[in-house]
């Protein structure tokens, strides 16, 4: 279990975390959201005290620096790279095993774990990113914790090293183990976070799971289809839900549930031949939520080939918030 | 602690720049004595040819294995932030005083261990041409002897305090051998002159002017007619100068270290 309260940092005039608190579960995987710049790398190194700045992070009831061995009960990968590159990889965990109390045997168990065994005795500055996360892994591992910290674990890896991770994530979480993993892949946290903290701007967004966190944050359309659809428009727009057209003659409604909209066909004797409800993609859902709170937004292409490339800030953060957990 | 200390004896043992920077120092080292033994073996054995033999030329202002050693002191905190290895390394080993207590142990271990195998291989060599290492356990030449390893640890400690205090390597190599070879011999020249003689009561603070102090027979020699009155510091004085100066280096970055940012 982590319990992070009032985390704050500041860069100068920059807060770049901002007052965040929330619970990370065990048993579950907990992806931690938000676009480049809005603080989730430095969130986590303030949850592990490398970063000075304001609030609490408690694993397990404990704060990280006073943690006598904490490999062995929190593993973490921040860095892509954090290698001496004259130092093979099999040295470099052992050198980090020596402080924790972690023999050698495990030192090899957790390289072949990761899938590096035959090359363990090389040097990781000839690895790929791919391979220089599945090492940054098998760091993690390294003391067998009951807490996981990942800042962005799948970046370099192929699409079969990222199933492989989701997988590894998914099992280690099913053991029971506490998982907080940060990433901007929204599709990979689709399909591997249970939970979700998002941030934009180092302010919380949302601290709950994914689904609620897509019912929050996207507008659920129900889409009809009929043959008097037009007329059926004005009926709609009677009842005050908002009506758009889609293609093929379909209509877009929002803000009216899908058995109003049946029921509305019904009195109005109105023939349907489609009546489904449209839900949104976590995507969707993310960029509804942060969509005004990224740091760095590039200009859109210009038609006709001129793009000034220039990074603008936008005028203000998100400041919708969701979840019941929300702190 | 003890895990602390393996931690950072396996981070230094599994750095092949350890080997390579322990072999260049001891074989420059060791040149001396050979070189000597090869040009004047046939010349008796006066202390000062055993002191500059052993310590392999540092007292005449060439102190090659301190130097070297100097260098992996550097390497023992500027590596962790070149090569961004402080990050998993304050992850293994958050409590971070323990973390630098552990590389200061470790590295003036290794330091004093191979300073004192150099001047035993030294001793071999000039064993070998001269057939006799006399006076060694006699003064002046035991505290010489005793001040080289003193001077040598002193070194690497000021160098292991430049990488923490500067977070990285070149800036620590630039300040540890640009301020002994030009900033303190400029200083020492500037003193002769009448118009900058007000630098002449700076001259016995020299850090590592004073420090090469530690290895000198004759204290006496950097006296004389026709020279300012620097008003030196006796031996361990000026050893002490050369540790205040290290341990200011080392406090200062150790303070940094606990308030900064990884």
């Amino acid at each position: 279990m982590i319990t992070a309260k009032g985390l704050y940092k500041r860069y100068r005039k920059t807060v770049a975390v901002n007052q965040l608190s929330f619970d990370v579960r065990p048993g579950v995987v907990t992806g931690f959201l938000g676009p480049n710049g809005s603080g989730k790398s430095t969130t986590m190194r303030l949850m592990l005290g490398l970063d000075h700045g304001e609030g609490e992070t408690l694993f397990d009831g404990e704060s990280f620096t006073d943690i006598r061995r904490p490999m062995n009960k929190v593993g973490t990968l921040l860095e892509a790279k954090p290698f001496h590159p004259t130092r093979s990889a099999r040295n470099h965990l052992r050198m980090l095993a020596s402080a924790n109390g972690v023999g050698d045997k495990r030192v090899d168990e957790v390289m072949d774990l990761v899938g590096l065994g035959s090359v363990k005795r090389k040097k990781p500055k000839g690895y790929s990113l791919g391979m220089a996360q599945r090492l940054g892994l098998a760091q993690a591992l390294l003391g067998d914790p009951g807490i996981l910290l990942l800042d962005e674990p799948t970046n370099g890896l192929d699409p079969h090293g990222i199933h492989w991770m989701r997988d590894m994530l998914k099992h280690l979480a099913a053991e029971g183990r506490t998982i907080f993993v940060s990433s901007h892949l929204l599709s990979e946290m689709q399909l591997m976070a249970d939970e979700l903290v998002v941030i934009g701007r180092g302010t919380m967004i949302f601290n709950g799971d994914v689904d609620q966190f897509v019912r929050d944050f996207t507008q659920s359309t129900v889409i009809v289809r009929s043959p008097s659809a037009d007329g059926f428009v004005s009926a709609l727009e009677g009842a005050g839900a908002e009506v758009a057209k889609g293609k093929d003659g379909e209509l877009v409604v929002s803000g009216m549930e899908m058995g109003a909209v049946g029921h509305l066909a019904f009195t109005e004797n109105v023939e349907l031949s489609e009546l489904s409800t449209r839900s949104a993609s976590l995507e969707e859902a993310f960029m509804s939520a942060t969509g005004s709170s990224e740091e760095f937004v590039a200009a859109e292409p210009l038609a006709g080939g001129a793009n000034p490339a220039a990074a603008t800030s936008p005028a203000a953060p998100a400041t919708k918030t969701g979840g019941a957990d929300n702190a | 602690m003890l895990d602390a200390l393996r931690f950072e004896w396996t981070r230094l043992t599994t750095l092949r720049s350890t080997y390579w920077l322990i072999g260049i120092g001891l074989l420059c080292s060791l040149a001396i004595p050979v070189i000597a033994g090869i040009a004047v073996s046939d010349d008796p054995l006066i202390p000062e040819t055993v002191a500059a033999g052993l310590n392999g030329g540092a007292a005449f202002g060439i102190p090659f294995l301190a130097v070297f050693m100097a260098i992996i002191g550097i390497f023992a905190t500027g590596h962790e932030y070149r090569h961004g290895t402080i990050q998993p390394t304050l992850t293994a080993l958050p409590q971070r005083s323990r973390l630098i207590a552990s590389k200061i142990l470790v590295v003036s271990a290794v330091t004093v261990a191979v300073t004192v195998f150099s001047m035993a291989l030294n001793a071999l060599a000039m064993l070998v041409f001269w057939g006799e290492v006399p006076g060694l356990f006699e003064d002046p030449l035991r505290s010489a002897l005793l001040g080289y390893v003193v001077y040598t640890l002193i070194y690497t400690l000021a160098g292991l305090g430049l990488g923490l205090l500067f977070r990285g390597v070149p800036s620590a190599l630039v300040v540890i051998f640009l301020a002994p070879l030009i900033i303190e011999n400029l200083i020492f020249g500037l003193s002769f002159l009448p118009m900058a003689d007000w630098l002449v009561p700076v001259v016995k603070f020299l850090p590592f002017s004073s420090g090469a102090r530690l290895m000198s027979l004759n204290l006496m020699e950097m006296s004389g007619e026709g020279m300012p009155d620097f008003d030196y510091f006796g031996r361990w004085g000026s050893g002490g100068v050369f540790a205040v100066f290290a341990a200011l280096i080392i406090a200062a970055a150790w303070i940094l270290f606990k308030k900064r940012d990884a």
